[in-house]
């Protein structure tokens, strides 16, 4: 009896105190839920309504997404190039990051003097990254019209922006040229934390170069490689403001993506409810790819981790 | 021979490919002192003596000091902002025990998969219902939203490498939850918080969508927003365009190079270390 109530006494204790350490948490907690979690909830209303500017007026059931889904051939076009944008950023970010990070981990001197090289675009806005790069793709005195042209080459007129064909990797190699630094930095932080001694044995028993990046660097960098293919996917899908900058979704949607759609139709069309829809399923999207890759790789990560 | 003459050849390739890397950086920053004309004339080459002119011009024609008032107070802001929720929120995380920590860290990943682009649509339909349209304070409303969670994250790595020795020793010495977070946790992890510190800044310095949306007034400006503009307003002037970028990007580009170390590993610990 005695024993039970100063066992409700510290269990009514430790409520309280439980209550005081969340109460540090509480801000944030409040914070999320007013302007992520109940905009998330809005935006699920949203998009099941028709709209009069932004006011909801008529319940339309999941028709906006039928119309996205099967009806809305700008929004296919959108869904295409950011998935398309998406696998090229994951393959070539990661893929240029790894090369540059094994590359500087055997540079001699100056690795820190490179690695800022490299990773200096990740720090400029996306608003100077994308007008800088407009300038070099610009015809007649842009960089790559007139190196191509002194270098011999039909390439004085060319605009890649501006061409239906090219203009989305035109735009890829800016988002690559801002970002694979960080993946380097990552990547190069984790070789240089390996075991000399794998290194060591593999020269021993007479394995080149490349047999060491396959059969020891890359296997062990699993650990890295999830996380980044993770970051490129979130950080790619929502791509929206280098796109903007530089093509704003042109030349007739070569290069729209679906958070250029959602903006362009919500705040240019005011088809609000419509455009909900879009970024609804947009994030569907990312969520499904997060979880597949959740599922494929974040395994192999934690076995190398373990 | 042979070896020593290969690792020669990609030692040079490697710097030839770090000038390739660094040259729109340094292109923009020189061509901020040249005139239209040499621009369009030779787009590498350097002009001397340098054209001043297009700096003064650019903070008067452009806004840009009206801009960069704006931006500078919402990125402090910001910061002030997600430091003081993310340290409470990862102290409490990490070295308190509230009641259903697994689920409160998981709220806390969950922005991470849902960004703000998803969100804008609603966001401004409840910022125009409270009037937080064209208003600063709103606008660094939404980047504490925006930033929070990843600030919140990387700062739990930083918190768990305290040992909890040291806390227990200081809690049975008496004191209480705030003190230790100041006296032990805060100073302990100073670093971490440094390098979240300027993360979230350079991030809000250089957000453009959220600005885009949310401000419309030309005195509500920031930096990105002026700049925006810059390129289709002073289409055919270069020099002016290349300095407002110059002035734009400077701010994080400095604050990177000052802080390089601690930036860089905010990112690495952050970004892979769960």
């Amino acid at each position: 009896m005695v024993e039970s109530r100063t066992r409700l006494a510290f269990l009514r204790r430790s409520r309280r105190e439980g209550a005081i350490d969340l109460l540090f948490f509480l801000p944030l907690l409040l914070l999320l839920a007013a302007f992520l979690f109940y905009p998330l909830v809005y935006g699920i209303v949203l998009s099941l309504h028709d709209t009069q500017g932004f006011d909801l007026t008529d319940f339309v059931g999941l028709d906006h997404y039928a119309h996205a889904i099967f009806g809305d051939a700008v929004f296919h076009r959108s869904m295409v190039n950011t998935l398309l944008f998406t696998v090229a950023a994951v393959v070539l970010q990661t893929g240029l990051g790894l090369f540059l990070a094994v590359v500087l981990a055997d540079a001699r001197r100056g690795r820190t003097l490179l690695q800022i090289a490299f990773f200096a675009p990740f720090v400029l806005a996306s608003v100077a990254v994308g007008t800088v790069w407009k300038f070099l793709y610009a015809p007649y005195f842009g960089i790559f019209a007139s190196v191509g042209s002194a270098l011999g080459f039909d390439t004085l007129a060319v605009a890649p922006l501006a061409d239906t064909d090219t203009a989305l990797w035109a735009v890829m190699a800016a988002f690559l040229w801002r970002f694979a630094g960080f993946n380097t930095v990552v990547y190069l932080a984790a070789i240089r934390a390996l075991p000399r001694e794998y290194y060591d044995y593999a020269v021993l028993e007479g394995g080149n170069r490349f047999q060491q990046f396959a059969r020891i660097t890359w296997p062990l960098l699993w650990p890295q490689t999830f996380p980044l293919v993770l970051l490129t996917t979130l950080g790619t899908l929502r791509i929206f403001d280098m796109v903007w900058v530089m093509t704003a979704g042109g030349p007739s949607h070569a290069t729209e993506t679906v958070a250029t759609d959602v903006y362009v139709t919500a705040f240019r069309f005011l088809q609000v409810g419509y455009a909900q829809a879009m970024a609804m399923i947009l994030l569907v999207l990312i969520l499904l790819l997060a979880i597949v890759e959740y599922r494929v790789l974040g395994r192999r990560a934690a076995m190398v981790s373990s | 021979m042979t070896g020593l003459r290969r690792l020669h050849l990609s030692t040079v390739l490697l710097w030839l490919l770090a000038v390739v890397w660094s040259y729109p950086v340094v292109w923009t920053l020189l061509n901020a002192f040249r005139n239209s004309a040499d621009i369009y004339r030779a787009p590498w080459d350097l002009s001397w003596p340098p054209v001043v002119g297009n700096i003064g011009e650019a903070w008067t024609r452009g806004q840009l000091g009206v801009a960069l008032a704006n931006s500078a107070y919402v990125t402090a802001m910001t910061v002030t902002v997600v430091l003081f929720l993310a340290i409470a929120g990862a102290y409490s995380l990490t070295r308190l025990r509230p009641p259903h920590r697994a689920l409160l860290f998981m709220l806390v990943l969950a922005p991470l998969i849902i960004p703000t682009e998803v969100l804008i649509v609603p966001v401004f339909s409840m910022f125009r219902t409270v009037g937080l349209i064209n208003s600063l304070p709103g606008l660094a409303l939404f980047n504490v939203v925006a930033n929070v969670s990843f600030a919140t994250v990387i700062l739990t790595g930083y918190f768990r490498t305290i040992p909890q020795d040291l806390i227990d020793a200081a809690r049975v010495d008496g004191a209480g939850r705030v003190e230790v977070l100041l006296r032990i946790v805060v100073p302990l992890a100073r670093p971490g918080i440094v390098a979240v510190a300027v993360l979230v800044a350079v991030f809000t310095w250089n957000d453009f969508g959220g600005s885009l949306v949310l401000i419309q007034k030309p005195d509500a400006f920031t930096v990105q927003l002026a700049l925006s503009r810059f390129s289709t307003f002073y289409a055919t002037d270069q020099g002016l365009t290349f300095a407002g970028m110059a002035i734009a990007i400077l701010p994080p580009l400095l604050l990177f190079l000052v802080l390089q170390r601690s930036f860089i590993q905010g990112l690495t610990t952050g970004a892979i270390r769960r």
